[in-house]
């Protein structure tokens, strides 16, 4: 090698190179440099900043080539090793520049993105300065334009900055106060981790409305079209300083979710699925729908009222010894759990029961009038309720007393009406008995059916949850109240959280508002006693089992078939549907699997499975690299769990999703 | 049979000479109980029989009266409970006023012998015990009352040297006396149930479960008798013979919480056989999981990684499950052609000239509330298309009614992969870790039956030896014995052996 250069140098003559150097501004004329082609990368580096004159750390800058779309990142490769001649156009500038990044929440982050390594990479980095664990599950994709009037609003929009954190301080984050320490520089900062860690109020129903939302699987289809390519970089394919990309989680495999650590993480991937679901992205059922309305109405409220929680690490832990001393205070309290029932005994309720006979029909009671309805004293002990003819009979026998033990409460409220009836729907050897408690007041009532849900489960008065139950029954009443004042056209604040966006405008076109509640009541009644995190965990939890969950699609036309079709993607299979029914015709699960190979000169892919089944296709809507990485992607998340290293192997994701530009 | 009862009868001596404080009293207890059991095996008889001689005046579930029974204790343990964690300031001989005054109420009521307990009847197999409680409660508190009298009576000779010193330390013996005292009540306030096992050759076995009892621990105990030879397939099958239908208990659920929901007059049985339904799920999940319609082969490894894929996450994918099912009508004995689906938040049915699109579904029922049963003979019962029905319906539900909803299938594979699919959506994980602790115990007894006949769980329950307060769990309290079904007078020594054994076991542990 040195013999070679020796002997070569001195037939080396002198050429002119022309560097632009961003730094100068875009007017600035290119800096021409006297170059030999022997001369290595860093050679020029050097001479180039010599000639610039200025004075700063030039650690982070390198050349790019333009005419050949590639960094000059090997310091020591000679010009003539690149095939670099006077003819290159050559860009000298920092591999991290700004890039707008909108988050699953849908906040637009400003932040200093890696634009020389792959996008894999430069998730990495993103991910780290977020404190986002796992950042192979994320990617980054094109955003879909807003081709429709452009106002000015887009520039009115909020961007949270970013840029100033040190990149330095970014390769190993350690944490102060449960968050990254570049977070903990100022309160702005803080206020951006806020931001990331907090879920964010419902959005405004017009807001949903006015989003973009695809209509067919082809729709969809095109969304997954857009991913970028994880073995490039930004620059390759396009991205320029300040462009705007999104972040989105791309494989649905989540792996070692960990609501101590993953505060970011777990509300962003909660933000995701809120907005699949709200935007139909993902099909569901009517009464998942309303579930995951109530969820998320018990979460925004939850998540004001106690923002520490998901905040920091030290403040978990403040909280959970808060909840401790709680707990003991509780207990404590359990002595005036007596007194309690002698408040109960106060109340009289207005009751009709409803006895079933030999299956026969179950009666209606015409609910808005009092005809039917007979007034009893109650009294709630333990988990039962036993009625008296009169207040001065309650010391001796009770005409009945049922116990509510694994019985269904359901609601059946009009505020503005001054309806408050509980309906109990309770299991008995012969079927279930319908029984309607009718009260008086709200006040009556929260307590009532806070307790008659305690019941259910078979807590008493004396367990610690009674109170919360009774709050979070006045304040989703509340909620009722300041609906019917406003017809719903009040966009979404603090105070007050509109139903109708809680739910997918599909049900806002089929439901009113008063018809809407009641049903998310309904379901919020399961889920109001959970944590913030558990909530969370649950949304996730019962999004993640929808049939659907997890499917990426890509219209593809299979080897030998003359019509498009649609693959679908998901974490441990392929599916392939029908375009014109849109039935699963065919399901190939990647346990079964033996290879699968990309001929990149015709675009096409090609799958082996055990039982010598083969599978063919190209892709339309997708370039066939993002399958392929979808495949290979997948199939490293499913290697993760064995080999429990935190460390992850970035090599073994770019041999199985690299194809032919592996590095 | 006359050994039997002999060797009851040596136990029963020991028992009496370990327990110093063991008086007249308690035989005077013995003797009340098994004359009370001699009586309710005679009405058992009669019902057993056909011919009741007192028709059940109220069908209503035990569990409304049971659970009012002890409320008034409850209340009171909360207050000391909530007073002995505050600490140093509380009045330690206001509570044992307290303590006495319960004892004192106990006692008199104890001198009526009906208010004494209650051993109520639940049906032709089953008796629950509630007597302990109130009984146990008592001699608690008089342990405890004997001991903080000893302890003033010390304080008062003590006085004269270092009062200080030792008045803190009366106090603190005697905070721990109370402490004993309340876990001994809680203890006392477990529930039991003596119950009926039938086995296959039509003999049945007669045990006792308390109420912390999984079925998982009575088929262990079950298991551990019976000497029939480990397998995971073992199950306790609840038989609802008025309404033609069965459930296989899962591992995991508490049998007394199941068993109370039968009606006083229940015919229902409790079986202990072998099923291989049980865990066919895990032993051929291609089966299951793949929402295939026909049978297949799978190697080993490959079904390990389908099991892990479908129960290692965090969230339990639900089979794939739909197709046309038969839906009774109801009151009718008509049957309609429905599409249904399976999703994880319950069953649901495509409507008339809609596709099926999740938005579009109607939801049929969900899995919270109801369990899965097989329907038997349903052909004839009900008219039903095919004999491969099975059965949505609350617990709680004995009688014919609207809200159980019988849906039947068209062959008997449709039917298995519907019913475990099912419970793979309601159980989830469970399910697989239930699998995983059977499969567990049957290597552990093949193991063990090489090195000795005894077995790995505690089979302790029915020597005399005095089990740790605290290890509940491993504490087994079922004491099992052969009988056939028609040997009542048997039974009654048995039963009040079983008794006296829980009992003791109750107040053991004293200082």
């Amino acid at each position: 090698m040195i013999t070679i250069s020796l002997t070569l140098s001195p037939s080396m003559a002198a050429w002119d190179l022309s560097v632009t150097v961003e730094d100068l501004g875009p007017d600035a004329p290119p800096v021409t440099l006297s170059v030999a082609s022997d001369l290595h990368v860093g050679g020029v580096i050097l001479k180039l900043v010599e000639k610039t004159q200025i004075k700063r750390d030039w650690s982070d800058h390198a050349l790019w080539w333009e005419q050949k779309q590639c960094w000059l990142l090997r310091t020591a490769w000679t010009l003539e090793k690149y095939g670099i001649h006077a003819d290159a156009k050559l860009f000298f500038m920092p591999q991290h520049k700004p890039l707008r990044l909108c988050l699953p929440n849908g906040i637009t982050l400003r932040l200093r993105a890696c634009f020389s390594n792959p996008v894999f990479q430069t998730v990495m980095g993103i991910c780290r300065m977020l404190n986002i664990r796992h950042p192979e599950e994320l990617s980054l994709l094109r955003p879909v334009e807003h081709k429709k009037k452009k106002k000015d609003k887009d520039s009115a929009e909020e961007i949270y900055d970013l840029t100033e954190v040190p990149l330095s301080s970014v390769s190993r984050p350690c944490l102060y106060n449960g968050m990254p320490a570049h977070f903990a520089d100022s309160p702005q900062m803080e206020a951006i981790y806020k931001m990331l860690s907090v879920t964010q109020p419902p959005p405004a129903p017009e807001v949903v409305a006015k989003q973009y939302r695809p209509a067919s699987v082809v729709d969809k289809a095109h969304i997954h079209g857009r991913w970028l390519n994880s073995s490039r970089c930004l620059l390759q394919q396009g991205i320029q300083e300040n462009d705007r990309v999104w972040l989105r989680f791309k494989f649905y495999a989540f792996y070692d979710i960990e609501p101590k650590y993953d505060v970011v993480r777990l509300t962003q991937l909660y933000e995701q699925a809120r907005w699949a679901i709200l935007l139909e992205d993902i099909d569901c059922t009517e009464e998942e729908m309303m579930l995951f309305g109530a969820l998320q109405y018990h979460i925004s409220k939850v998540s004001q009222s106690e923002p520490q929680m998901m905040s920091s690490n030290a403040a978990m832990d403040d909280l959970e010894s808060a909840l401790q001393s709680l707990e003991v205070k509780m207990e404590g309290e359990s002595s005036s759990a007596s007194e309690m029932l002698v408040r109960y005994k106060g109340c009289t309720l207005i009751f009709k029961h409803v006895e079933l006979s030999d299956g026969t029909v179950c009666f209606r009671p015409k609910r808005l009038t009092l005809k039917g309805y007979k007034q009893y004293w109650f009294k709630f002990q333990d988990t039962s309720i036993s009625y008296f003819k009169s207040k001065e009979e309650s010391i001796g026998e009770p005409i009945q007393q049922i116990n509510l033990k694994g019985c269904e409460v359901a609601p059946d409220v009009n505020v503005a009406a001054q309806k408050f009836l509980i309906r109990l729907l309770i299991p008995a050897p012969e079927g279930m008995n319908e029984v309607y408690l009718r009260c008086e007041n709200e006040q009556q009532y929260a307590q009532w059916m806070a307790a008659c849900r305690l019941g259910s489960k078979g807590k008493t008065l004396a367990d610690s949850s009674f109170q919360n139950e009774i709050q979070s029954i006045r304040s989703f009443l509340a909620m009722q109240k300041t609906n019917s004042g406003s017809h719903g056209n009040a966009p979404a604040n603090d105070e007050s959280i509109n139903t109708n966006s809680l739910v997918s405008p599909r049900y806002n076109k089929k439901y009113k508002t008063k018809q809407l509640t009641p049903r998310i009541l309904d379901a919020y009644q399961n889920v109001a006693q959970l944590s913030l995190t558990d909530a969370v965990m649950r949304f996730l939890q019962i999004w993640q089992s929808l049939p659907d969950f997890g499917l990426s699609y890509v219209v593809v036309r299979f080897k030998g078939s003359r019509k498009d079709e649609v693959l679908g993607v998901a974490p441990n299979r392929l599916i392939r549907i029908d375009l014109g029914v849109g039935d699963v015709v065919k399901t190939w699960r990647y346990n079964n699997m033996k290879q699968w190979n990309v001929n990149w000169d015709i675009r096409q892919l090609a799958i082996e499975f055990e039982g010598n089944v083969n599978i063919a296709f190209s892709c339309v809507t997708a370039d066939c690299k993002i399958v392929h990485e979808f495949i290979g992607g997948y199939i490293f998340m499913s290697t993760r769990s064995r080999e429990k290293s935190s460390t992850l192997n970035e090599e073994l994701f770019h041999k199985l999703t690299g194809g032919h530009e592996a590095l | 049979m006359e050994q039997v009862s002999d060797e009851e009868v040596e136990v029963r001596g020991e028992e009496e000479e370990e327990e110093e404080d063991s008086d007249k009293e308690d035989q005077d207890l013995d003797k009340m109980f098994g004359a009370w059991l001699g009586e309710l095996d005679k009405l058992t008889q009669s019902l057993d029989d056909g011919r009741p001689e007192q028709p059940p005046q109220q069908k209503a579930p035990l569990r409304q009266e049971t659970n009012m029974a002890n409320f008034s204790y409850r209340f009171s343990i909360y207050n000391i409970n909530e007073a002995l964690n505050q600490g140093e300031n509380v009045d330690l001989d206001a509570l044992m006023a307290d303590l006495c005054s319960i004892e004192q109420e106990l006692s008199t009521i104890n001198t009526k012998p009906n208010s004494a307990g209650s051993l109520a009847r639940l049906g032709p197999t089953l008796y629950l015990l509630t007597h302990q409680a109130s009984l146990s409660m008592d001699e608690a508190a008089r342990q405890t009352s004997s001991h903080s009298l000893s302890s003033r009576q010390h304080r008062r000779t003590g006085s004269v040297g270092t009062p200080f010193h030792f008045e803190e330390q009366a106090a603190k013996l005697k905070a721990d006396n109370i402490r004993v005292a309340l876990e001994k009540i809680k203890e006392a306030q477990v529930k039991k149930l003596v119950i009926r096992v039938h086995l296959s050759d039509e003999s049945s076995k007669t045990m006792m479960v308390d109420e912390r009892q999984t079925v998982r621990q009575v088929l262990d105990s079950l298991l551990e008798k019976s000497h029939c030879g480990y397998s995971p397939d073992w199950s306790l099958v609840e038989t609802i013979s008025e309404l033609q239908m069965e459930r296989i208990f899962e591992d995991h659920e508490n049998l007394v919480e199941n068993l109370l929901n039968w009606t006083r007059d229940s015919q229902n049985r409790l079986m202990f056989t072998e099923r291989i339904e049980k865990y066919a799920v895990f032993k051929n999940p291609q089966n299951y999981l793949l929402g295939r319609k026909e049978t297949c082969e799978m190697a080993e490894r490959n079904k390990e990684a389908l099991l892990e894929e479908c129960f290692g996450g965090s969230s339990v994918s639900v089979p794939e499950m739909e197709g046309v099912l038969w839906l009774k009508e109801d009151g009718k004995k008509s049957w309609k052609k429905r599409y249904f689906l399976l999703r994880a938040s319950g069953i649901y049915y495509v409507p008339k000239g809609k596709a099926k699109a999740s938005r579009d579904l109607v939801c049929f029922l969900q899995l919270d509330h109801v369990n899965v049963y097989l329907g038997q003979d349903y052909k004839s019962k009900y008219k039903a298309p095919t004999d491969y029905c099975m059965v949505l319906k609350h617990p709680q539900i004995q009688k014919k009614s609207q809200y159980i909803k019988y849906l039947c299938c068209d062959d008997i594979r449709t039917l298995q992969q519907w019913i475990n699919s099912i419970r793979i959506t309601k159980y989830g994980k469970q399910l697989y870790i239930n699998f995983q602790e059977a499969m567990r115990r049957t290597e552990a007894a093949y193991d063990w039956s090489s090195l000795s006949s005894s077995s790995i769980k505690s089979g302790s329950s029915s020597s005399s030896l005095p089990e740790s307060q605290s290890n509940h769990s491993s504490q087994s309290d079922s004491g099992v014995s052969e009988m056939t079904s028609s040997s009542h007078t048997r039974s009654q020594s048995v039963v009040s052996s079983i008794f006296s054994d829980a009992w003791r076991r109750g107040t053991q542990g004293e200082v």
